[in-house]
C-alpha cells in the first residue's frame, strides 16, 4: 500500500484525490488513457474505456506504460482483473489496419488472419468490404471508411488507419498575434488535435474555441469548412477570424439562409444544410464542392442527424469538433467519436477558472414559494402542463425583477424557455426581447448594443444557449429551462464565463419554484455544472427582497 | 495359487514395508482386515489395485506398463531393458505400493492387476503363439511395412475387409505370422512383434524425468500486492452479495441450485462474470454463511452476522480452507456441457477436484514468484498425476483451480503470493490484517451529491451510509450518491432528518454542500406527511363535542377508539360490534358504507361461499328406448371379450398346473442336453416374488450360472437365473 493520488475501483473508475500533491502530475499522466467524467471539488473521476485505451494505444502509449501508471499513483492495490483487461483491450487495437494500397485501393489489413476472418464473417461488415487479396489483406470500398471504423469498434477489433488523410487545397492560414498570446491549453488542444488527425476538443463556454479552431485551421493551411449553429454564430466566428488570422474578408464566405458565398473558408450553418428542397438535402453538396482539408464542427453535441451519415462519408478529411458540454440528451456520444474522432484534449473547468481564462462563477438557485392560489392551480394542472405552470408563476416575476434591480449596474441576461414569460418579463423590465423570430440583423443590433454597453439587460430565448460572444455579460439569471437538459444549464452559464476585465465573479440565478418538479429538473440540469465542480448555493426569494445575496 | 503366493510375500514383509505400504494405500486399513490373506485378497482387488495405480506418475505407470508386458516371473534387468535404466529407481515405490511383489523366481504382479492396466498395456497386443523370425520383417514387403507401421504403436488391433481376402501387405503378415487374425474382420500384431519393431523399447516417448514450468518471473512486492487486492475484493464480494440476497433472497430452482437468472443478477450486481458469481456463490455456501430455506428462498444465515465481526484474516483463511478441501467444482456451472449444473445444486461434486487443487497449489509453490504458463504447468501435472479415468476433466480443473486461487489471493498476478505460502504452510499469522487497507472512518461530500468513502469503511459508518444514500462505485474506495430516493430511504428506516444531517457532518471530512443539506431537509420535510394506517371501522360526528363526549365515556372504556382529527374517530372493531357497544352506553349511530351511503336497511347475513345445492336422490326416471338398445349393445361387446378373456386364463392354469419339476442338477442336465439337440422347452421359472411362471424358450447357451434363450411369449433373447428355473421339459 503506498500513498498515491490514485484510488482504481474495480468498475474501472478512477478516483483523482485533487488535494493530494501528486495530483496534477497524477491528472497529466492518466490523461492519455482515461477519460475524465466527473470533476467536482475535491475527488476527480475518470474511467478506463476501451476507447480511451485505444485512443492512448493511438497515440503511441502501451499498455505497459498504462499498467505502470496505474501501480505508481494508485493508492490502494490495483485489481488484477483491470490490470488484465487493460493489457488485452489494448492487445485488440492495431491487430487490422487500414491502408493505402497503390493496386486495390483501401485496404483492411490483418497482423492475426483469425481476428480478420471473425469479422468479415460480422454482418454488419460483410457489406463493406471488396474481394480478398491475400489471406491477410482485403479490399474495402472507399467510401465506406467511416462506416467500417465504426463497425469494427462496435465489434471490439478497432482498426488502425494508416489511409492518411487528403490534404485538400492548401491555402495559406497563419495566426496573427499581436496584441495577444495564444492560451498554453489552446495550444495543447490544436496539438493534440492535429496529431491524432481527427477528434473532439472539449473547452469550457468561453474558454476561447474559436482560437483552437483558428490555430488548427493555421496547422493545415488549408481550405476549411466551418459549420456552426446559427448565423450568428457563423459571423462571430467570421469576425474572430478576421482578427485572429492572416485571412481577409474576401476568404472567408457564408452558407446561411441568406448569402450562399463558397470561399477558402466558408462557415455553414446547421440549419441550412439540413434544409430539405423536395424530400432532399439540397446543400449536402457542399461538402463535395470544395476539396476541403479540415472540417470544423463547431458545437458538435448539437450536430444534427444527416450531418452524421455525411461524416461517415468523408473520412479521408481531417475534423475538428469543438464542444464545452459533450453530453447528447439523445445518447449518441459515442458516434460523435466514432465519426468525428475520438476526445482528443478535455480540461476540467475549474482547472481553467484557477488560471484565469475563465472568469469565477457563483451559482445560485433562488427558490420561490408560490401563493396558496397558484399552488392550487399547479396541484390541479394536467401532468403535461404542470412545468409550464410552476416554471411561469408570477412569484418569478417579482424575483426576477428584483434581483434586475440589485444588479443594474452591471451586464445583465435573463433567459427563458417560454415566450409568454420573456415577453412579460421584458415588458416589465423594460428591455428588448431577443426570441427565435426576432430576425438576424435585429438581433445583431442588439447583441452590438449589449457589447457597448447601451442595453444594460437583454431577455432571451433559448436562440441564445449557444455560441453568443457576450463578453461583459456578467450576471444571468434563469427562469425556465427544457425539460431537464443538462448541458442547456451549462451553455447558459457560459455565456457569462468570458473572464472580465476588473476580474470579477459572474453570478448565475436560476429561479425555481419550491416544492414542485421545477425542483426537481432544476437537480437535474445542474448535476453537469455540478461534476464541474461548480457548488450551486440555494436562497430563499425573501432573501433577495431583504438584500441578502 | 499366485494370491496364496502374494499373501506369503506380504505375510513376509517388516514393520516397517508394512507401514509404508498402508500409509501409501490407507484404503487397505479402513476396515483393518482380520488377517493376511484377506488383506492379501483387497490388495489385489481391482478397486484398491486401481486407486493404487492412480497415484503414480507418468514414469511410475510407464515402468509398471514394462512389467505387465513381461512374463512372470520376470527379472529388474527385463524391465531395465524395456524401458530405462532409471527403472530401478521405480521399483521400489511399485513394491512399496505392492503393485508388484517379489516371489522365488522373480518378481510378479497381483492378480487382477492386468486387468486393471487394460487387456492392451502401452499398445500392445497379446504374446504370439507361434516361433517368430524376425530377421525377416526386414524382408517384408513395402504394403505390409505400411500395415505395420500403422500398428506398433498401438492401438494394436486392426480391421480388414474380410480376413480369407485380405491384401497382399496383410496377407503376407498374416502367412507369416506377423499379424494374427482376431474374427472375421481384425487381426492383431503380437506383443513380441511390436516391442520388436518398437526397438525394444515399449514406450515412444520414455518419461523418466518431470518436465519443467516455464513462467515469467515477476517480483514478489507485485505478487503481494495483487493477491492482498484480490484477497479484499473476495471478501468485498462475499459481503456484497449476501447483503444483497438479504434484500432480495432469490428462489432456489426445484432440482436445487441457484437459477441461471439468478446467478446472472448476482453478477451483475457485483460487477463480475457469471464463473466468479458462481464461485463466490459456492465459497459461501461452503462457509455455511448461505443456505437454502426449506421455502425454497437462497438466505444468508446467522453465521454471516457473526462473520461480520470476525476479522479479515480469518474470513479469509476459513473460505480458504474449506476452498483448499471441498469437492464441489464450482467451475462445472454454466459449461457449455453441463448445462443442468447449477450452483449451489446437487451435482457440483467431483472425485479428482480437492487433489488436483492441491497438487497445482503445490507445484505453485515450488516454483516460487513465477506465472506459469498454463501449457507446461498442465504438461506437469499430467507427469505427476496422470488421470486415466477421466482425463477429460483434469485440465479444467487445474485452470479453474489457478483461477479460483487468483480471485481468492492465494496468487498474485499467477504467482503463489506469500499470503498462500502461509496458508500452505498453515502458519498462525498470515499477515493478511495488517496488510489490507485500514479501514477510514470519514466520507468526502461534493456539491454533486456524491460522498467518497477514500478508503475501506468502517462498518458501522457503512452501514448508515448504505440506509441512507446509492452506491455507484465500489472497490479500494466507495462512490455514494445522495438522491431523493436515497434520503426518503433513510427516513423510512427510522432516521430523522437532523440526524442524517448530523451524521453527514460528523463524518464527512469536507464541510456539508448546501444542496445537499436542502435535499435532506426538503425530503424530510415531505416525508411522513401522509400518514397510511389499518383500522376496521370509524365514527365521525360533525359535533365533535359528541366525539369528546364519547371518548371520556366510562361507559364503553373499553372500546380501542382514537381521535385522529376532530370530528373522526378510529376503532379496531367491526362496524355492527362497535354499533351495539355504543348503543349500549345510550348512543344512536347509524352505519354508513364506505363510499359515505347511510345503511338504513337491516343488515341481513350473507354467506360468502357459493351455493352448493345437495345432490338428488330420489326414483330413477324412465330410460328412453335409445339408452336401453346402447345399454344392451355394450353389454353384448364387454361379454364377448370377456369370454375370450376367460377362454385365455383357462389355457394358462392348464399350463400352470403342469408345471415341469426337476431337480437342480436334472435341470442343468437336461439344459446342456436340449442345448445341443436345439429343442424346444417348457420351463416354470420363480420371478421376483417366488411366484412361478410357465415359459416356452428355445435354449441356446449357458454361462456364469445363466441360461440364455429365446422366449416364445417375448420372441425375445433373455437371460435366465438357472437357479430359479423351477423345472424343465420337452415340448
Amino acid at each position: 500500500m503506498t500513498d498515491g493520488p490514485l484510488i482504481v475501483q474495480s468498475d474501472k473508475t478512477l478516483l483523482l484525490d485533487i488535494d493530494h500533491p501528486l495530483s496534477t502530475e497524477c491528472r497529466r499522466s492518466i490523461a492519455p488513457f482515461a477519460e475524465l467524467e466527473r470533476s467536482p471539488e475535491h475527488i476527480h473521476t475518470y474511467r478506463l474505456t476501451s476507447l480511451g485505451l485505444w485512443n492512448a494505444r493511438a497515440a503511441g502509449h502501451d499498455a505497459e506504460q498504462v499498467i505502470d501508471t496505474l501501480l505508481k499513483y494508485s493508492r490502494y492495490a490495483v485489481p488484477h482483473s483491470i490490470l488484465v483487461d487493460v493489457a488485452e483491450t489494448m492487445s485488440r487495437y492495431g491487430r487490422l489496419r487500414l491502408e493505402a494500397d497503390p493496386v486495390h485501393g483501401l485496404v483492411l489489413i490483418t497482423t492475426d488472419v483469425a481476428v480478420l476472418e471473425e469479422v468479415i464473417r460480422a454482418k454488419k461488415i460483410a457489406p463493406l468490404l471488396g474481394i480478398r487479396i491475400d489471406p491477410e489483406t482485403i479490399a474495402v470500398h472507399p467510401s465506406q471508411r467511416g462506416h467500417i471504423k465504426q463497425s469494427l469498434l462496435r465489434l471490439g477489433w478497432p482498426a488502425e488507419d494508416f489511409a492518411g488523410y487528403v490534404d485538400g487545397q492548401h491555402h495559406e492560414i497563419d495566426l496573427v498575434q499581436d496584441g495577444w498570446k495564444i492560451r498554453p491549453y489552446q495550444e495543447l488542444a490544436a496539438e493534440g488535435f492535429w496529431h491524432g488527425g481527427s477528434g473532439v476538443v472539449v473547452l469550457p463556454c468561453g474558454a476561447g474555441k474559436t482560437i483552437v479552431g483558428a490555430a488548427a485551421m493555421a496547422h493545415a493551411k488549408a481550405t476549411t469548412l466551418i459549420l456552426v449553429t446559427n448565423t450568428i454564430a457563423a459571423r462571430q466566428w467570421r469576425e474572430e477570424l478576421l482578427q485572429r488570422t492572416t485571412l481577409n474578408e474576401d476568404e472567408i464566405g457564408e452558407y446561411s439562409g441568406a448569402k450562399k458565398e463558397i470561399r477558402p473558408v466558408t462557415i455553414a450553418t446547421y440549419q441550412v444544410m439540413t434544409k430539405k428542397k423536395n424530400g432532399a438535402y439540397a446543400h449536402l453538396d457542399l461538402f463535395d464542392t470544395h476539396d476541403w482539408g479540415l472540417i470544423i464542427y463547431d458545437e458538435v453535441h448539437l450536430l444534427p442527424a444527416p450531418i452524421f451519415r455525411f461524416t461517415a462519408d468523408i473520412q479521408s478529411r481531417r475534423r475538428l469538433g469543438l464542444t464545452a458540454t459533450l453530453v447528447r440528451e439523445d445518447g449518441l456520444e459515442g458516434e460523435v467519436f466514432s465519426l468525428i474522432g475520438p476526445k482528443r484534449y478535455d480540461v476540467p473547468w475549474k482547472e481553467i477558472e484557477a488560471q484565469g481564462y475563465i472568469a469565477p462563477a457563483e451559482c445560485i438557485e433562488v427558490r420561490v414559494t408560490l401563493t396558496e392560489n397558484e399552488r392550487l392551480g399547479y396541484a390541479t394542472a394536467e401532468p403535461e402542463n404542470r412545468y409550464r405552470i410552476c416554471a411561469t408563476t408570477r412569484t418569478k416575476r417579482n424575483v426576477v425583477e428584483e434581483l434586475a434591480k440589485r444588479h443594474a449596474d452591471d451586464q445583465l441576461l435573463v433567459i427563458g424557455q417560454y415566450i409568454d414569460q420573456l415577453d412579460e418579463l421584458s415588458e416589465v423590465l423594460g428591455v428588448p426581447l431577443i426570441k427565435g423570430d426576432t430576425p438576424v440583423k435585429e438581433r445583431e443590433r442588439l447583441f452590438n448594443l449589449f457589447r457597448s454597453g447601451e442595453i444594460k439587460c437583454l431577455v432571451v430565448s433559448k436562440v441564445a444557449n449557444f455560441s453568443i460572444d457576450l463578453p461583459d455579460a456578467t450576471v444571468a439569471i434563469q427562469v425556465s429551462g427544457a425539460f431537464g437538459s443538462r448541458q442547456e444549464e451549462a451553455q447558459r452559464l457560459g455565456r457569462i464565463l468570458r473572464p472580465k476585465s476588473d476580474g470579477r465573479t459572474a453570478r448565475f440565478y436560476s429561479v425555481v419554484s419550491r416544492d414542485t418538479i421545477d425542483q426537481d429538473f432544476a437537480q437535474n440540469r445542474q448535476r453537469f455544472l455540478a461534476e464541474q465542480g461548480y457548488s450551486y448555493k440555494i436562497i430563499d426569494a425573501d432573501d433577495v427582497f431583504e438584500g441578502k445575496l | 495359487m499366485e494370491t496364496r503366493s502374494f499373501t506369503e510375500y506380504l505375510r513376509g514383509l517388516d514393520d516397517a514395508a508394512m507401514l509404508a505400504l498402508f500409509s501409501l494405500r490407507p484404503d487397505l486399513v479402513s476396515p483393518v482386515p482380520p488377517e493376511f490373506a484377506s488383506l492379501a485378497v483387497r490388495a489385489s482387488s481391482a478397486p484398491s489395485l486401481a486407486r493404487a495405480v492412480d497415484s503414480l506418475n507418468e514414469w511410475q505407470f510407464q515402468v509398471l506398463e514394462a512389467c505387465a508386458a513381461l512374463n512372470e516371473p520376470f527379472a529388474e534387468k527385463e524391465i531395465t531393458s524395456l524401458t530405462d535404466s532409471s527403472a530401478k529407481f521405480v521399483i521400489p515405490h511399485l513394491l512399496n505400493l505392492a503393485l508388484l511383489y517379489k516371489s522365488s523366481d522373480g518378481y510378479r504382479l497381483p492378480n487382477s492387476l492386468r486387468e486393471v492396466l487394460g487387456n492392451e498395456p502401452a499398445g500392445l497386443g497379446p504374446a504370439s503363439m507361434a516361433k517368430l523370425s524376425m530377421k525377416k520383417l526386414d524382408d517384408a514387403p513395402d504394403s505390409s511395412k505400411k500395415v505395420l507401421q500403422r500398428l506398433i504403436w498401438g492401438p494394436p488391433r486392426g480391421s480388414v475387409g474380410d480376413i480369407k481376402n485380405p491384401g497382399p501387405g496383410i496377407a503376407w503378415l498374416l502367412q507369416e505370422n506377423f499379424l494374427v487374425p482376431l474374427d472375421q474382420r481384425t487381426v492383431i500384431l503380437p506383443r513380441d512383434v511390436a516391442i520388436y519393431l518398437r526397438g525394444g523399447k515399449l514406450h515412444k516417448n520414455p518419461q523418466p524425468n518431470p518436465p519443467v514450468v516455464q513462467g515469467k518471473k515477476i517480483d514478489a512486492a507485485l505478487v503481494d500486492r495483487a493477491a492482498i487486492a484480490n484477497i479484499a475484493t473476495m471478501l468485498r464480494w462475499c459481503e456484497e452479495i449476501l447483503n444483497y440476497w438479504s434484500e432480495e433472497p432469490p428462489s432456489a430452482l426445484r432440482a436445487g441450485g441457484l437459477g441461471v437468472r439468478d446467478l446472472k443478477s448476482a453478477a451483475e450486481h457485483l460487477g463480475v462474470d457469471e464463473n466468479c458469481a458462481a464461485f463466490i456463490t459456492e465459497l459461501i455456501f461452503l462457509g455455511g454463511l448461505v443456505v437454502i430455506d426449506p421455502d425454497d428462498r437462497v438466505l444468508p444465515t446467522h453465521a454471516f452476522d457473526l462473520w461480520l465481526t470476525q476479522s479479515a484474516e480469518l474470513r479469509w483463511r476459513n473460505l480458504a480452507s474449506l476452498w483448499l478441501i471441498t469437492s464441489r467444482v464450482s467451475g462445472l456451472v454454466g459449461r457449455a456441457d453441463s448445462k443442468n449444473i447449477a450452483a449451489l445444486g446437487p451435482e457440483l461434486d467431483r472425485v479428482n477436484a480437492a487433489s488436483t487443487r492441491k497438487l497445482t497449489l503445490e507445484i505453485l509453490a515450488q516454483n516460487p514468484l513465477l506465472t506459469p504458463e498454463i501449457e507446461s504447468l498442465l504438461a506437469l501435472i499430467k507427469w505427476r498425476a496422470p488421470s486415466r479415468r477421466n482425463p477429460g476433466l483434469q485440465s479444467e480443473l487445474v485452470l479453474w483451480s489457478l483461477r479460483e486461487a487468483e480471485w481468492l489471493g492465494l496468487t498474485g498476478q499467477g504467482a503463489l503470493s506469500k499470503y498462500g505460502q502461509a496458508f500452505i504452510a498453515a502458519q498462525d499469522a498470515l499477515g493478511i490484517q495488517a496488510d489490507l487497507p485500514k479501514p477510514v472512518d470519514h466520507i468526502l461530500i461534493q456539491s454533486d451529491n456524491t460522498a467518497i468513502a477514500p478508503g475501506p469503511l468502517e462498518i458501522h459508518v457503512a452501514r448508515v451510509l448504505d440506509s441512507i444514500a446509492d452506491i455507484e462505485s465500489r472497490g479500494g474506495a466507495t462512490v455514494y450518491r445522495f438522491s431523493e430516493t436515497s434520503i426518503r430511504r433513510g427516513l423510512d428506516h427510522g432516521k430523522t432528518g437532523e440526524e442524517i444531517k448530523d451524521f453527514l457532518r460528523k463524518t464527512s471530512k469536507t464541510p456539508m454542500p448546501q444542496p445537499l443539506e436542502y435535499l435532506i431537509t426538503d425530503v424530510s420535510k415531505r416525508h411522513g406527511r401522509l400518514r397510511v394506517g389499518n383500522t376496521s371501522s370509524y365514527i365521525r360526528c360533525e359535533d365533535p363535542s359528541i366525539l369528546t363526549e364519547i371518548l371520556s365515556d366510562k361507559k364503553i372504556e373499553g372500546l380501542p377508539i382514537r381521535r385522529i382529527a376532530p370530528e373522526v374517530l378510529v376503532c379496531d372493531m367491526e362496524a355492527t360490534e362497535a354499533m351495539a357497544h355504543l348503543r349500549a352506553a345510550g348512543y344512536m349511530p347509524a352505519a354508513e358504507s364506505g363510499s359515505g351511503v347511510l345503511l338504513a336497511g337491516m343488515k341481513l347475513n350473507r354467506a360468502k361461499a357459493r351455493p352448493r345445492p345437495p345432490r338428488i336422490i330420489g326414483e330413477l326416471e324412465a330410460p328412453t328406448d335409445e339408452t336401453l338398445t346402447a345399454a344392451l349393445r355394450s353389454i353384448r361387446a364387454g361379454e364377448r371379450s370377456s369370454s375370450k378373456q376367460s377362454s385365455l386364463r383357462q389355457i394358462a392354469s392348464n399350463a400352470l398346473t403342469a408345471l415341469p419339476r426337476t431337480t437342480a442338477n436334472e435341470t442343468l442336465e437336461i439344459l446342456h442336453e436340449f442345448i445341443k439337440q436345439q429343442r424346444t422347452l417348457s420351463i416354470g421359472y420363480a420371478d421376483n416374488n417366488g411366484a412361478a411362471t410357465h415359459r416356452i424358450i428355445d435354449p441356446l447357451s449357458i454361462s456364469a450360472g445363466s441360461l440364455i434363450a429365446r422366449d416364445h411369449g417375448t420372441g425375445e433373447l433373455q437371460t435366465f437365473r438357472i437357479p430359479r428355473i423351477t423345472g424343465v421339459a420337452a415340448l
